[in-house]
């Protein structure tokens, strides 16, 4: 019996090819908040090029939509099937930290990017840009484009979603301290879909209509706003900005129903992740490191255990074409 | 002799037994394909005693869920608010530990209570006012989860448990995955309740003909109320390891769940009309959704095209459809066949 079952896990291996084609090769396990995301969608396209220079396999495998207890399981999931090392975009900060933590446990190398995790249940963090930077460069962007003053609203991808509240949080202090003539009248939740963008925008306005300006911080948001506004025949009235990507938003602001769009270089960001992972599960990336380098974007700073990507980017009218993401 | 054969037959026919098989051979080609060496020599993959962990740990909750869904089922009934109270239940049993200071054990009660006052609310409605259970759960099924948005704002989680708790949730005891022991006392409480008790034939009979049980003698509200409380009781028991294993109370938990429950309720053959079906099928059903979900997740083709959550979904859905087929089959095979044999002696008259 006990033989009968020995070759039939032999031929099991034979036939499911996994052993001879991933015996040599690291494996890096990318979980994005939702995969269908466009943003994550970029984010895979720089972390295939990475993949492929370091010569590593990419799994990229996440929640159809934003669901913190899907990440969990996935992330099961990767534990048992034994990969090098994890890296995770967080829907919930503290949910998805119990099956970080079990998988350091199980030898696995996690770093988070994106949206951070508990800091004891990962090793580093890829941080895109601060919170600061972020919440700072909308709130300033968005009072620009009001001239100073008048009633602007939010929307969000979820209410709980935990660096969403950073930034907001970050939006409203700036807009406190700099920017007493301008007002926040809502903020609303559209669960990274544009068409919920696009209702909850058009709500607004009509509950608003002394609204000067929306701004998405997800990034179905912005052309989701965009539609909304361009549809109410409001363009140049509503100004609309947000955390978004170029070519999703290159229609609108060609006809100038978005003003800016605001972000980092997520391809960038999908790399230096993949790079840090597997110099990690490697070895070559440890606790107090001050620096790491990434292929060919060379040196990145690392702040405690936060990897540093840069500065946030204005895309706009001018500059939006040179992008392809 | 003949009987003998028939009734062998039968078992083998039946539509758990159909089932049961049909688990097996998942099992088996997962355990085939699914299972490799890793770069360390470790064996990885579908194979693995963690992984059999991580299905049982998975299926606990809607694994209960289904289970309390059965004797609704069999009444004829449906309940679609339990996964709104799974949620609902959950921020409940958060809330009074973190923000009342109750005792873990205190909280986990009340949120229990909470779980039967508002089946109790589904039963009323059903029974007093006469709606369809169809109409009343969809009705709570809104309610319940736009409480628990409600009491949370739509954006407190509550987190950091103790882990005393928690190891409800993530950790093993006597060899099983905490939760485990739970929803196997559940499983064996519910098996005794409809197969070994007055009550689960009542059950049954209430799906068969409500008017006719009503005019045997037996209160019909009060074994319908019976039913849709225990149904709450145990989705808020389902909370609490759902809790406990994800470490987070929120007001989206277990949504969705209550489709995946009738969908493991009816894949193991009890009839959505009522009146037939078995906990033992629902927990066969349970079974086989869980290891083709986690089991897809293992082949290598699929990782490769990352593409297991569609799979399963997909999967999910042909798998119950499959089943209900193969339940129908032999009985239309066996009128056919009585059907050519009832034509046969008139054949050879005119022969």
């Amino acid at each position: 019996m006990k033989q009968i079952i020995a070759s039939l896990v032999v031929a099991g291996f034979a036939l499911a090819g996994i052993s001879s084609h991933a015996a040599d090769k690291l494996i890096v396990a990318m979980l994005p908040k939702a995969k269908g995301n466009a943003y994550f969608i970029s984010c895979k396209g720089g972390a295939d090029k990475a993949a492929k220079e370091l010569g590593v396999e990419l799994l990229f495998d996440g929640p159809t939509d934003s669901n913190a207890a899907k990440q969990n399981e996935i992330v099961e999931n990767w534990i048992t099937l034994g990969v090098d090392a994890i890296a995770v975009a967080a829907e919930n900060k503290e949910g998805i930290s119990t099956a970080l933590r079990k998988a350091q446990k199980a030898g696995v190398k996690v770093l988070t990017y994106d949206a951070d995790a508990l800091p004891d249940a990962r090793s580093f963090f890829v941080n895109q840009a601060t919170p600061e930077g972020i919440g700072y460069t909308l709130m300033d962007e968005a009072a620009r484009l009001c001239n100073n003053e008048g009633e602007f609203a939010i929307i969000t991808a979820t209410l709980t979603a935990a660096n969403m509240r950073e930034w907001q949080k970050n939006i409203e202090a700036r807009l406190k301290d700099k920017y007493p003539k301008m007002k926040l009248v809502a903020t609303r939740p559209c669960d990274d879909l544009k068409d919920k963008a696009q209702s909850e925008a058009t709500a607004l306005m009509s509950a608003n209509p002394n609204l000067k300006c929306i701004m998405a911080i997800c990034s179905p948001g912005v052309p989701g706003a965009a539609e909304a506004v361009k549809q109410a025949g409001k363009t140049g009235k509503v100004k609309v900005l947000g955390l978004g990507l170029p070519n999703e938003n290159k229609r609108y602001v060609h006809s100038g129903v978005t003003d800016s769009v605001i972000l980092w270089n997520t391809e960038d960001l999908g790399y230096l992740a993949v790079y840090a992972a597997t110099k990690l599960a490697k070895g070559e990336l440890k606790p107090g490191d001050k620096t790491v380098t990434a292929g060919k974007l060379g040196e990145f700073k690392i702040d405690g255990d936060n990897i540093m990507l840069g500065k946030p980017f204005i895309f706009n009218k001018d500059n939006i074409d040179k992008f392809d993401f | 002799m003949n009987t003998d054969k028939h009734g062998w037959k039968r078992i083998l026919l039946r539509h758990e037994t159909i089932l049961l098989f049909v688990l097996v051979v998942e099992w088996l080609l997962f355990y085939y394909f699914g299972t490799s060496m890793n770069r360390r020599g470790i064996t990885v993959g579908f194979g693995t005693m963690d992984r059999q962990f991580d299905i049982l740990r998975h299926s606990c909750e809607i694994g209960l869920l289904a289970l309390a869904l059965t004797p609704v089922i069999l009444t004829g009934g449906i309940d679609l608010s339990i996964g709104s109270l799974l949620g609902l239940t959950a921020i409940v049993f958060g809330k009074l530990w973190h923000d009342a200071h109750l005792s873990i054990g205190m909280a986990a009660v009340c949120a229990v209570g909470v779980g039967a006052l508002a089946g109790g609310l589904n039963a009323t409605l059903i029974t007093t006012l006469r709606i369809p259970a169809l109409i009343v759960t969809l009705g709570t099924y809104s309610l319940f989860r736009g409480l628990a948005e409600a009491i949370t704002h739509g954006s407190v989680t509550y987190t950091d448990f103790p882990a005393s708790f928690l190891f409800l949730g993530q950790e093993r005891w006597l060899g099983l995955p905490a939760q485990a022991w739970l929803f196997i006392v559940v499983a064996i409480a519910t098996w005794l309740l409809v197969h070994r008790t007055t009550f689960g034939r009542s059950f049954r009979a209430i799906g068969f003909s409500p008017e006719g049980t009503r005019y045997a003698g037996i209160s019909v509200e009060r074994r319908l109320t019976m039913v849709y409380v225990l149904a709450g009781i145990v989705a808020a028991l389902a909370a609490i390891i759902y809790t406990a294993r994800l470490g987070q109370a929120k007001a989206d938990a277990g949504t969705g769940y209550e489709l995946f429950a009738i969908t493991a309720v009816v894949l193991g053959g009890t009839s959505i009309f009522g009146g037939i079906g078995s906990v033992h099928g629902t927990l066969l059903g349970v079974a086989a959704i869980a290891v083709l979900k986690n089991g897809l997740a293992c082949l290598p083709i699929v990782i490769r095209h990352n593409s297991a959550e569609e799979l399963s979904g997909m999967m999910t859905g042909a798998l119950l459809l499959l089943a209900l087929c193969s339940s129908v089959l032999p009985k239309i095979l066996s009128t056919w066949r009585s059907r050519r044999q009832s034509h046969l002696p008139q054949q050879t008259k005119i022969a």
